[in-house]
């Protein structure tokens, strides 16, 4: 032990003497192997258990079966067993029961349930004492290689007692290597992300340009850009029901479809923030539907998606997410079919206000 | 001498102090083994009362009692079964009262023990130097 000012160096053997780790080693691995005997009963239990089972199921395929009874340890004679179809089965405790075959694999069926908890549980018991046993031949190797434990903290002395500290030292390395797999797995999640809001913009574009091109083009192009991604999934879904829900209306009801449509959404989304592409998808198509000579009102309903994006940190258009957002809600709860034109209107007032902005 | 056969007495007073200790480690591991026998006991009973309780009302059940089959009640075995459980819950309570008593003599007799020790070292070495 060499003392200096600023810490204290304690050698590993000296804290647990090399035998004493060795033989606590060896009392783990004794109990180990106890249960691995008990474990491999108890599989020799359910194995026992599923050729009973099976053969169980198998007598009452025929009236008698022709056997060989065993009569003493040594001598069998032949025989023939008759009632297929009737057994009696021990429950435990000396309590037997008739049953037929088929309750009886029921009850058999119930035992394997039984016995595979049990093994299970002896299992985890199992992977416990190994993980004991390793720590405990680390620290016998450990300290037969004369480790030493450097200490340079504001602890002043190292008493014996604390020898159990050591047990917190050593796996500090694990659990530092822990800290760094962490931060690598946040890199990549960073890294997905980023290549997602890449793709995303990319949708964007694209579905911007083909909205331009041609008015009639199919809107699920429209970014779903959240910046969240894991809600990313949920509007993805949410608007892929809200399109196909459209259809529906679509074929059942062609003129009154945005009545039906706001109602599917008030229904399917409770959240505000999770329905929204669904009701931009609504808006849109409505949008379409009412006033396809309007270019304007297709973008107009654009604009929303992109405010919401913007906080993607993406180059984005004026800020206008407010009002867009509520011009799009508005003409989802105009459920009215009088109000068609209405609704048409009123969102193509907004668009012109956009479009100002853009010129 | 007075602080020899003080020392003499304290040893023998020990080998009294090991030997119960001895017995009473002997007593808590016989103890262990009849709680764990009617752990399992308890296990199969509840096994029992659950396929009991699966069977129908007419169903034959019977008892093994010595080397015959005594026809039962499905009732009459129910409340058997039942008062079997209780039984051996009431015993299991009942053992692990005696165990913690068993244990905590257990160690008041190791640390007597350890105090004795302690005092024949102190004589030992009074004596050595003297």
């Amino acid at each position: 032990m060499a003392e200096s000012v600023k810490g204290t160096v304690t050698s590993l053997s000296s804290l647990f003497p090399v035998e004493e780790a060795q033989k606590a080693a060896k009392r783990v691995e004794e109990t180990i192997s106890e249960r691995q005997k008990q474990l491999d009963q108890l599989r020799d239990f359910a194995a026992d258990n599923n050729t009973l089972i099976n053969l169980v199921q198998r007598l009452p395929d025929e009236l008698h079966h022709d056997i060989m009874v065993p009569f003493g340890k040594a001598a069998f004679f032949p025989g023939r067993l008759i009632h297929t179809n009737e057994f009696l089965v021990l429950l435990g405790e000396g309590y037997y029961a008739e049953r037929t075959a088929k309750q009886t694999v029921e009850i058999l069926n119930r035992r394997g349930k039984a016995l595979e908890v049990q093994v299970e549980s002896v299992k985890a018991l199992m992977q416990d004492l190994k993980a004991e046993a390793s720590f405990f031949d680390a620290t016998a190797s450990e300290a037969a290689e004369g480790l030493v434990e450097i200490r340079e903290d504001y602890i002043e002395e190292t008493s014996p007692k604390e020898a159990s500290m050591i047990g917190i030292v050593k796996p500090e390395l694990p659990i530092s290597s822990q800290a760094e797999d962490v931060s690598h797995v946040k890199d990549e999640e960073y890294d997905r992300i980023l290549s997602r809001l890449a793709e995303l913009e990319k949708e964007e574009e694209e579905a911007e340009n083909a909205n331009q091109e041609e008015l009639g083009s199919d809107d699920s192009d429209v970014g779903p850009g959240h910046v969240i991604l894991e809600e990313e999934m949920k509007s993805l879904e949410l608007k892929e029901r809200g399109e196909s829900s459209r259809f529906q209306s679509i074929e059942k009801f062609p003129d009154h479809w945005h009545v039906e449509g706001s109602k599917a959404t008030s229904k399917d989304c409770l959240v505000p923030e999770n329905c929204l592409p669904e009701n931009l998808a609504y808006g849109k198509f409505n949008l379409t539907e009412n006033a396809p000579t309007e270019p304007q009102a297709k973008e107009d309903v654009e604009a929303p998606v992109i405010a919401e994006t913007k906080a993607d940190g993406r180059p984005s258009e004026p800020q206008f997410d407010s009002t867009k957002a509520f011009t799009g809600s508005i003409v989802e709860h105009n459920s009215d079919v009088n109000s068609k034109v209405q609704s048409v209107s009123r969102s193509s007032k907004p668009v012109s206000r956009f479009k100002m902005q853009r010129k | 001498m007075a602080s020899s056969a003080s020392l003499l007495e304290l040893q023998r007073d020990l080998e009294n102090k090991a030997n119960d200790l001895s017995k009473l480690q002997k007593d808590i591991s016989k103890n262990h083994q009849i709680r764990k026998k009617y752990t399992i006991q308890l296990g199969e009973n509840e096994l029992v009362l659950k396929e009991l309780d699966l069977l129908n009302d007419d169903a034959n059940v019977y008892k093994l009692i010595g080397p015959v089959l005594v026809k039962q009640d499905m009732a009459e075995a129910n409340a058997n079964v039942k008062k079997r459980i209780e039984y051996i819950s009431a015993e299991l309570k009942r053992l692990d009262s005696t165990l913690q008593d068993l244990e905590d003599k257990q160690n008041n007799k190791k640390e007597t023990i350890l105090k004795l020790q302690q005092k024949i070292q102190s004589l030992q070495a009074g004596k050595g130097k003297a």
